[in-house]
């Protein structure tokens, strides 16, 4: 009798680098929280490399190659024609291949970070990319943001509310959107940061390695 | 494999929903469309159907029958595969060809097809490069398929890849694009109506379109791979 159930299907074999994905809206901060982790991790003895997938230009791939943070090989662009969503969720193909690509060439690697597109707040990653994902939004963005909820903001294993020191000049009221996001996500993390200052990056870290790296 | 198991598989293969990563490619038509040679609705469907016409049915075509003939000789399909590099000159479409062939590898190695893994092995290792029309016809002939429905399927995604770029391009909208698709149909059935030469034999002769990928090449904005 024919069944859409498998019979004795057995969990993939978990190996390789932790891959990480960063989503978030357009001008969230996401390539800032990047070139704020780089340095950070590395300095945790952590070897990284990172995806981008640039909307329109090179100008992601290029910023993080051009920063000398990592050696211009371990960046790798895929383009998203005109579909962010669709590279890092439905079909992320050419996502995970550039992956196999980036761990075969560096076997030392812990960790893969996979930046999205500027997207909205119905962006989430396939678990057939990524281990693990959080979702950056901004102060600047407005504090309704939580309360508008959306897939990013509740199912991202991570909710990081960034460019907190634009809060007193956006006139947001910082408390009660953290208290908003974590009302909304029912206990999963939220972290607060300002990547100028470096603010809450080591708790990021912290939560991220706890999560993906065990060690 | 009844009438309809074997329409399902089509139909699960023809869709858009199937992870092939063809979302990333335009074939050359961005940078047509960018340099202004294809800007209306009718020039699309010229880009398509000399597309059609000059490559897919005197190249594409070709490989894409002999790689599912050759489907259970991995060596003559890696033959084939260093021979569709060598014919395919312009460096935009000679590596869209080859990521398009890795990520449809990728998705086929991950539901285990027949064929995919070993192949996979060997393009992710640099042994072959893995180029679309190669690995699309082995990997009919691994889902079971035949030459005919793998040419047609063949044609059917490089024809809706090429007008979902067109319409994320903001070049023509959904209607005009289903349009022109139905019109390929009748287009494909005149092109397969008789045997393809030889995969040696194969020809191409699209100008624009290489020109277009090759200006492609160097430009910064850019929403596709190719």
């Amino acid at each position: 009798m024919a069944s859409v159930l498998a019979d004795n299907e057995q969990p993939e074999a978990v190996s390789g680098p932790a891959r990480v994905g960063i989503g978030g809206p357009v001008g969230s901060g996401k390539t800032s929280l990047i070139e704020v982790l780089l340095p950070r991790l590395q300095e945790r003895g952590y070897q990284v490399a990172v995806i981008t997938n640039d909307l329109v230009t090179r100008e992601d791939a290029d910023r993080i190659r051009n920063s000398g943070l990592l050696p211009a090989e371990r960046v790798l662009a895929v383009e998203t024609g005109a579909c962010p969503h669709t590279v890092i969720r439905e079909d992320p193909t050419l996502n995970i291949e550039a992956a196999e690509r980036l761990e075969a060439e560096f076997p030392e690697l812990d960790l893969i970070l996979v930046e999205s597109g500027g997207d909205n707040l119905a962006s989430t990653f396939s678990f057939d990319l990524v281990d693990y994902w959080m979702f950056v939004i901004d102060v600047a963005g407005g504090d309704d943001i939580p309360r508008k909820r959306g897939p990013g903001v509740l199912r991202s294993n991570l909710l990081v509310v960034n460019k907190a020191d634009l809060a007193p000049h956006v006139r947001v009221d910082l408390d009660r959107m953290m208290t908003d996001a974590r009302t909304v996500r029912d206990g999963r993390p939220v972290v607060l940061t300002d990547c100028h200052r470096g603010t809450g990056v080591d708790e990021l870290i912290d939560l991220l390695v706890n999560e993906t790296l065990f060690r | 494999m009844n009438v309809s198991a074997r329409l399902f598989l089509l139909l699960q293969h023809g869709d858009t929903f199937f992870p092939s990563g063809a979302v990333s490619f335009s074939w050359g038509l961005e940078g047509a469309f960018n340099a202004g040679w294809v800007v209306s609705k009718t020039d699309l469907a010229e880009f398509l159907e000399t597309q059609l016409r000059n490559r897919w049915a005197t190249t594409d075509r070709n490989f894409v029958q002999v790689a599912h003939a050759q489907a259970a000789h991995p060596d003559a399909i890696a033959e084939l595969d260093h021979m569709l590099e060598a014919m395919t000159l312009p460096e935009e479409q000679r590596i869209g060809s080859r990521r398009a062939g890795g990520a449809l590898l990728l998705a086929h190695e991950k539901l285990a097809t027949r064929g995919a893994v070993d192949y996979r092995r060997r393009q992710r290792s640099g042994e072959v490069p893995g180029h679309l029309a190669v690995v699309h016809g082995m990997l009919c002939a691994g889902l079971g398929l035949s030459a005919g429905e793998a040419e047609v399927l063949s044609a059917y995604t490089g024809c809706s890849g090429l007008l979902g770029a067109a319409v994320r391009l903001g070049l023509v909208g959904h209607v005009e694009s289903q349009r022109i698709l139905a019109r390929a149909g009748p287009l494909i059935a005149e092109l397969t109506a008789s045997p393809p030469a030889p995969a040696a034999d194969a020809t191409s002769f699209t100008p624009m379109h290489d020109l277009a990928a090759i200006c492609h090449e160097s430009q910064h904005e850019r929403l596709f791979s190719n």
